[in-house]
C-alpha cells in the first residue's frame, strides 16, 4: 500500500523566496509519477519535503491518507534515493544495502536472504563483498536503489538516478527501474529533468515550471495536448505562429485552417505545431511554398529551419535529402495543430 | 579496477614529475638549515646518548645510559606522568572537539562567526596559554579573587590548587583549550564533505539519532579523529614549555625531567638527560608514525580524509 496526497504544499530555504508554492499532486498506490521540470525548478526540493528532510512552510503531505508533515524521515513510510549513489564508503555492498534492515534491527538469516533477493532483483549477484570505490558509476547507482527497495517502503523517491551515467547504461538502468517497479508494484515519484526519460519511464507525469505544477497527466496529454506554450516548449515544440478565427475557421500567415475546437471569434490565438508533424516535400505547386534557410543532421533526422510565408518554421525530415536554399512545400495536417489563446 | 588506480598514480607521478626537482631546489637552503641544526643535533644527541661524549675523551659506545635512565624510578614517575597527562588531554579534546564538530556541523555555512571563534585558539602560542593559566587559576589568580569576591572561599589558600598541582590539571587544561579547534577542524572538514548527504541517508534509511551517530558518523570521523588525536597524544608528550611552567616540582613531565638533567651541575646527569631527550623522540616519531599508517589505511579502503 501507498497512496500520496500533497495539498497545498510551499518550500523555501532559511526564510527565503519560495521555491515551491501551492503544490498539489495526487499519486495513487502503486502508480510511478514522473516528477519532470528544468534544472533548478525545486524538483530535488520537493522530495526531500516528501522523504521529511525538509520542513514544509505550507500545507500537508498525507502517506495512505494519515497526515505525515510531521514525522521525522525515520519515522516515515518513504524511502528517498539521491542524484549521487552516496554509498557508505565503510560498508561494503552488502552491508551498504543491509544497512536499513540494520536500523530496524532484523538480523540473522532473514536478514541475508533479504539482501540476497535484492541483489538478484538489481542485477548485482556476486557482488555483495566488494567494496563500493570498486565499483562502476553504475552499478554503485544500483546499490543504492538495493539499499532503499530492501525497506519495501510505501513510497519510493528517485532523485534523477540516471543523471549520472551515460546514455547506454542509461537506457539499461532505465528498462531495469521499469522492471523493478513493475514486479514490486511500489509507489514511486521519479524526478527527471530529460522529457524523454519523464514520458518512457512514468504512467502519468507532472510537470513543474517556474515553481507552480504546470500539468500533470498521461505521457501523451503532455505531449500532443499540452495545456500552454509553455509546456509545449518545454516538449520541444518550437513552431508557434498567430492567426484569428473568422467565420469558423483560423486565419493565419500560413493559410486556412478549419477548428474543431470551440473557439471565441476575432481573438487572437497562438498556434503550435511539433517540427516532426509537418509534411515536407521537395516544391511542388499544390503546397504552401517555404525556403530551406540551414539544415542540421541529427541522425534519425535532420532539422530544417524553413522560411514560410514570413513565418520561419522548424521541420524534422527523415534522412538528409534537403540542402540549404532549397525551395520546398510544406503541409500542415490541421488535427496536429493545437490553439492557445494568445497573451496566456 | 585495480588497473585503473595504477593508470592514475602512474599519470599523477608523471605530471609530479618536471615539478619536483625544481621544488627541491626552491626549499633546498630552508632544508639544509634544518637538517644541519635539527639532524646534527639529532645525531650528536644519539651519540652521547650511547656514551660519545666528545671526540677527546673517546669512550667505547654503550647502551649504559639508556639502562641508568629506564632503571631509574624518577624516569618511570615521569613516565607515568607524562602517559596520563598526553592522554587525559588527548581524550577529553577528542571527546569534546567531537561535540563541538557536531555542534557546528548543523550550523552549517550560516555561522561564520562562531567558526572564526573556534579556530582562535589555534594561532596562538602555547606560551602564552600556559601564562594565562597562571594568571587565571593560580590561588591568587583571577579565578581565586572572584571566587573570593563572590564570598565562595575566604582565604586563597581554600582555592583548589589547579596549576603546579597531583594532578597535571593545568597542564591538561592548557592543552584542551589548545588542541580542541586543531581536532574540531580536522573532523569537521570530513563531516561537512560528505558527512551531511550520508546523514540525510540514514535518516531516510530509518536511522534514528543515536544510530545515525553509531554508524555514521562515528564511522566517518573515526580515521581523520585518529588520526589528529594520534598527532595531539604526540605533540602533548614532547612538550616542553607548559609543564615547565605549570607543572609541579615532583614527579615532572619527562621533557621537563630530561631539561633538568641535561642543565644539572652533576654532569654526570647529562648524558641521561640527553637519553631521555631521545627516548622521547622514538615514541613522538612512532605515534607520528601510526597516525601516517591510519592515513594511509583508510585512504586505500577508499575513505578519504
Ligand atoms: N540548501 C539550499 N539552500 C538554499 N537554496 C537552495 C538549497 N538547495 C536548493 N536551493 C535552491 O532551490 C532551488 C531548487 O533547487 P533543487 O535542487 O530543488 O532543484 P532541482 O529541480 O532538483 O534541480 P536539478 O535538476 O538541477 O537537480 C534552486 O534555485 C536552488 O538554488
Ligand atoms: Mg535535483
Amino acid at each position: 500500500m501507498g497512496s500520496l496526497k500533497i495539498r497545498n504544499l510551499s518550500l523555501s530555504y532559511n526564510g527565503g523566496a519560495p521555491v515551491i508554492e501551492k503544490f498539489n499532486l495526487d499519486v495513487s498506490d502503486g502508480e510511478c509519477m514522473g516528477l519532470l521540470g528544468p534544472s533548478g525548478v525545486g524538483k530535488t526540493t520537493i522530495l526531500k519535503a516528501l522523504a521529511g528532510l525538509i520542513q514544509p512552510d505550507q500545507g500537508c503531505i498525507l502517506i495512505d491518507d494519515v497526515d505525515v508533515t510531521a514525522l521525522p524521515p525515520e519515522k516515515r513510510d518513504a524511502v528517498m534515493v539521491f542524484q549521487k549513489p552516496l554509498l557508505f564508503p565503510f560498508m561494503n555492498v552488502a552491508q551498504n544495502i543491509g544497512f536499513g534492515l540494520r536500523m530496524r534491527k532484523i538480523n540473522g538469516a532473514h536478514k541475508q536472504s533479504e539482501i540476497n533477493n535484492i541483489l538478484r532483483l538489481t542485477r548485482l549477484d556476486g557482488f555483495g563483498r566488494h567494496k563500493v570505490h570498486e565499483l562502476s558509476g553504475g552499478q554503485q547507482q544500483r546499490v543504492s536503489l538495493a539499499r532503499a527497495l530492501i525497506l519495501r517502503p510505501a513510497i519510493l523517491l528517485l532523485d534523477e538516478p540516471l543523471s549520472n551515467l551515460d546514455a547506454n547504461l542509461r537506457q539499461e538502468m532505465r528498462e531495469l527501474i521499469q522492471e523493478i517497479q513493475t514486479k514490486t508494484n511500489i509507489t514511486t515519484i521519479f524526478v527527471t529533468h530529460d522529457q524523454s526519460e519523464a514520458l518512457m519511464m512514468s504512467q502519468r507525469v507532472s510537470l513543474i515550471l517556474d515553481g507552480r505544477l504546470r500539468q500533470v497527466g498521461r505521457p501523451q496529454d503532455l505531449f500532443y495536448r499540452p495545456v500552454d506554450p509553455d509546456v509545449a516548449r518545454f516538449f520541444g515544440g518550437c513552431n508557434f505562429f498567430t492567426g484569428e478565427i473568422k467565420n469558423g475557421q483560423f486565419e493565419t500567415p500560413l493559410g486556412l485552417f478549419p477548428v474543431g475546437q470551440d473557439l471565441k471569434k476575432n481573438q487572437p490565438y497562438t498556434a503550435t505545431i511539433r517540427p516532426e508533424d509537418i509534411v515536407i516535400s521537395p516544391a511542388n505547386d499544390k503546397h504552401l511554398r517555404g525556403a530551406i534557410l540551414r539544415t542540421n543532421f541529427e541522425g534519425a533526422a535532420t532539422r530544417l529551419w524553413v522560411q514560410c510565408n514570413g513565418v520561419q518554421l522548424i521541420v524534422l525530415a527523415a534522412g538528409a535529402q534537403y540542402k540549404a536554399h532549397q525551395n520546398v512545400s510544406l503541409h500542415i495536417p490541421p488535427d496536429k495543430i493545437r490553439l492557445f489563446p494568445k497573451n496566456v | 579496477m585495480k588497473g585503473h588506480q595504477l593508470q592514475t598514480n602512474h599519470n599523477f607521478r608523471t605530471r609530479m614529475a618536471p615539478v619536483m626537482p625544481s621544488l627541491s631546489i626552491l626549499l633546498g637552503p630552508a632544508l639544509i638549515v634544518v637538517g644541519v641544526l635539527f639532524g646534527g643535533g639529532l645525531i650528536l644527541g644519539i651519540l652521547q646518548s650511547f656514551g660519545y661524549l666528545h671526540v677527546a675523551a673517546a669512550n667505547h659506545l654503550s647502551i649504559q645510559h639508556y639502562l641508568n635512565v629506564l632503571m631509574d624510578p624518577d624516569f618511570l614517575e615521569s613516565l607515568w606522568l607524562t602517559l596520563y597527562i598526553a592522554t587525559a588531554s588527548t581524550l577529553i579534546a577528542a571527546g569534546l572537539s567531537v561535540a563541538v564538530a557536531l555542534f557546528l556541523v548543523t550550523l552549517a555555512h550560516k555561522n561564520r562567526l562562531i567558526h572564526f571563534i573556534i579556530q582562535i585558539p589555534l594561532t596562538v602560542p602555547h606560551l602564552v596559554i600556559a601564562v594565562a593559566a597562571v594568571f587565571m587559576l593560580s590561588p591568587t589568580g583571577l579565578l581565586s579573587r572572584f571566587a573570593m569576591a563572590l564570598g565562595l572561599i575566604n582565604t586563597s589558600s581554600q582555592f583548589p590548587l589547579l596549576i603546579n598541582d597531583r594532578w597535571g590539571i593545568g597542564i591538561i587544561l592548557t592543552y584542551v583549550w589548545k588542541e580542541i579547534p586543531f581536532i574540531t577542524v580536522m573532523i569537521l572538514s570530513v563531516l561537512s564533505n560528505t558527512g551531511i548527504e550520508l546523514l540525510q541517508v540514514g535518516q531516510t534509511l530509518k536511522a534514528n539519532r543515536w544510530q545515525r551517530f553509531r554508524y555514521i558518523t562515528l564511522p566517518i570521523i573515526f580515521p581523520s579523529l585518529g588520526a589528529a588525536s594520534l598527532i595531539v597524544f604526540a605533540y602533548t608528550f614532547g612538550a616542553f614549555e607548559v609543564p615547565y611552567l605549570l607543572g609541579q616540582t615532583y614527579p615532572m613531565m619527562l621533557s621537563v625531567w630530561a631539561y633538568r638533567n641535561y642543565s644539572d651541575i652533576d654532569l654526570l646527569a647529562r648524558p641521561e638527560g640527553i637519553t631521555t631527550g631521545i627516548l622521547i623522540a622514538v615514541i613522538v616519531s612512532l605515534t607520528v608514525l601510526m597516525a601516517q599508517v591510519i592515513t594511509k589505511i583508510t585512504r586505500r579502503k577508499g575513505i578519504v580524509l
